[in-house]
């Protein structure tokens, strides 16, 4: 510690290890916090196979499902001063042909939720962002903002299966999922069946199970003009 | 000013300076095995994940399904052939189960899903592809490495700061 | 001459302290450093915000580097006292040669 170049050294040194140490208690802290995400509604709507191209790159047609869905949840238990963002989705699942275990899942829906702490870094344009900001100003966080509500809600995402196939199958659910990000530190998803100290499992979060219905046929001109 | 310095000192600062880059690897390569992956910490290069990690963040991988498999939801990193850079992006398909499962991923920032990344003929990526997936994250720490990789005379002023140091010091 | 001039800058550079000022340094960096690493976690996490949390760790950290890194006069008040060049009391019982054996 003899020339200032060392005191430097040195300090920073320690900075560095205090700067993890208080990044793991942060980490850490996570678990007392406790955790009791509910989901009081979730089930498919609408659900309807077609044939088509559902994506711009695809190259052949082949079926595909969109499936409407109404979510009620309340998922602000998991916003602390730690978490950065929620990501909430809800996938379908049906079981695969050939082995028992398997299943196909694929997300039909998502959405970011982020904590006040982090909503300058939503993509987002400049009206939507006021909004955003205005909407938890002077609050560090939000609990709020996890409580979701949803009727009749049109699907983000085609469904499809690399086999073409997927008009008439049984045994389909939607379920709904959520990933934690944290500042610093793990990165949890929901528990399906288990309770992790004072984390709860994720109440209900699968609806009733529905059958994807045969295609149906191409509308006629009327109705296209519509849209 | 280097006359004075003794050969048993300068071979100790050598061993030294030896020491540390072989701890260094040796806790790297420790790291893959308890993980299996060839790259357990990985610094996140793009914005196709905002706002969930930003650019310079470090994200911490495992490439093991110890208590269940590699899910939708998830984010892994991947490779495809032809392109050096992994990628770090979520699945949002997943079609069958264990080995040959079908997985298609998508950027949270991004509007489309990675069809357009892959390979001609690729439609979906197998477990193999992935490299790992993210368990824990800090964030901004990684930040040197692009600073240093996108400006290049970072390097040189690092040096010429190093240069002084050592001109500046006594023994 | 050039060699001259270099050891003044190294001087001014070096920004040499006693050896109390070095105890204190230390001792003042490990506690100044831990306190504010537990204030910045106990603020962040009561008031439930973790963007208090970096700042305070972030001030209290520049403030700890202003304090210890520059050769303030507080550590410098312990010089150390050198013998005299050259003279002094010769040691005593210190005899050379055969009559130092008995």
């Amino acid at each position: 510690m003899y020339s200032s170049l060392v005191r430097l050294q040195n300090t920073f040194g320690f900075f560095t290890t205090v700067a993890f140490v208080v990044a793991a208690i942060i980490a850490a802290s996570d678990l007392l916090a406790p955790r009791a995400p509910v989901v009081n509604t979730l089930e498919a709507n609408n659900v309807q196979v077609a044939t088509g191209r559902p994506h711009y790159y695809s190259n052949k047609k082949e079926e595909y499902a969109s499936i409407r869905f109404t979510l009620d949840a309340d998922l602000s238990s998991l916003f602390t001063w730690n978490t950065k963002q929620l990501f909430v989705y809800v996938t379908a699942e049906w079981p695969a042909a050939g082995s028992e275990n398997a299943t196909n899942q694929a997300v039909i829906w998502d959405t970011i939720i982020t904590s006040p702490s982090a909503d300058h870094l939503m993509n987002v344009g400049p009206a939507t962002m006021k909004k955003l900001r205005k909407s938890a100003e002077g609050k560090s966080i939000d609990p709020s903002r996890g409580k979701i509500s949803l009727k009749n809600q049109r699907p983000k995402y085609q469904i499809t299966h690399p086999s073409g196939k997927l008009a008439e199958i049984d045994d389909v659910v939607l379920k709904l999922h959520y990933n934690v990000q944290p500042w610093v530190g793990a990165l949890t998803w929901n528990q399906e069946n288990l309770d992790v100290g004072l984390w709860k499992r994720l109440k209900g979060g699968v609806s009733e199970k529905f059958a994807f219905p045969a295609i149906k046929k191409k509308k006629e001109g009327g109705e296209k003009a519509k849209v | 000013m280097f006359s004075n310095v003794q050969p048993r000192q300068a071979a100790a600062q050598l061993l030294n300076f030896g020491l540390i880059l072989s701890t260094a690897f040796m806790m790297w390569k420790g790291l893959s095995v308890i993980t299996d992956s060839p790259s357990p910490i990985v610094v996140v290069l793009s914005g196709s994940m905002e706002p969930a990690f930003q650019r310079g963040d470090l994200l911490f991988l495992t490439n093991r399904n110890i208590l269940q498999e590699t899910d939708v939801g998830e984010i892994v990193v991947y490779n495809v052939k032809d392109k050096d850079i992994p990628i770090v992006h979520r699945i949002v398909r997943k079609f069958g189960s264990g080995a040959g499962a079908k997985f298609l991923t998508k950027g949270d920032n991004n509007v489309a899903d990675d069809t357009e990344l892959f390979p001609p003929g690729k439609a979906f990526l197998d477990r193999t592809d992935m490299i790992g997936s993210v368990v824990g994250y800090i964030p901004f720490v990684g930040y040197v490495t692009i600073m240093l990789s996108e400006h290049p005379w970072l390097k040189t002023v690092m040096l010429a700061i190093m240069g002084l140091v050592v001109v500046l010091q006594r023994e | 001459m050039a060699e001259h001039i270099l050891d003044q800058i190294r001087d001014v550079a070096e920004g040499q302290i006693d050896f109390e000022g070095q105890r204190l340094a230390e001792l003042t960096v490990n506690l100044a450093l831990s306190i504010v690493g537990a204030i910045a976690f106990f603020v962040g996490y009561f008031l439930q915000d973790i963007k208090l949390t970096v700042f305070v760790a972030l001030g209290g950290t520049a403030l700890t580097f202003l304090v210890v890194v520059p050769p303030w006069p507080f550590f410098n008040r312990n010089p150390v006292k050198w013998l005299p060049v050259g003279g002094g009391i010769p040691p005593q019982n210190l005899i050379m040669g055969d009559k130092a054996i008995r």
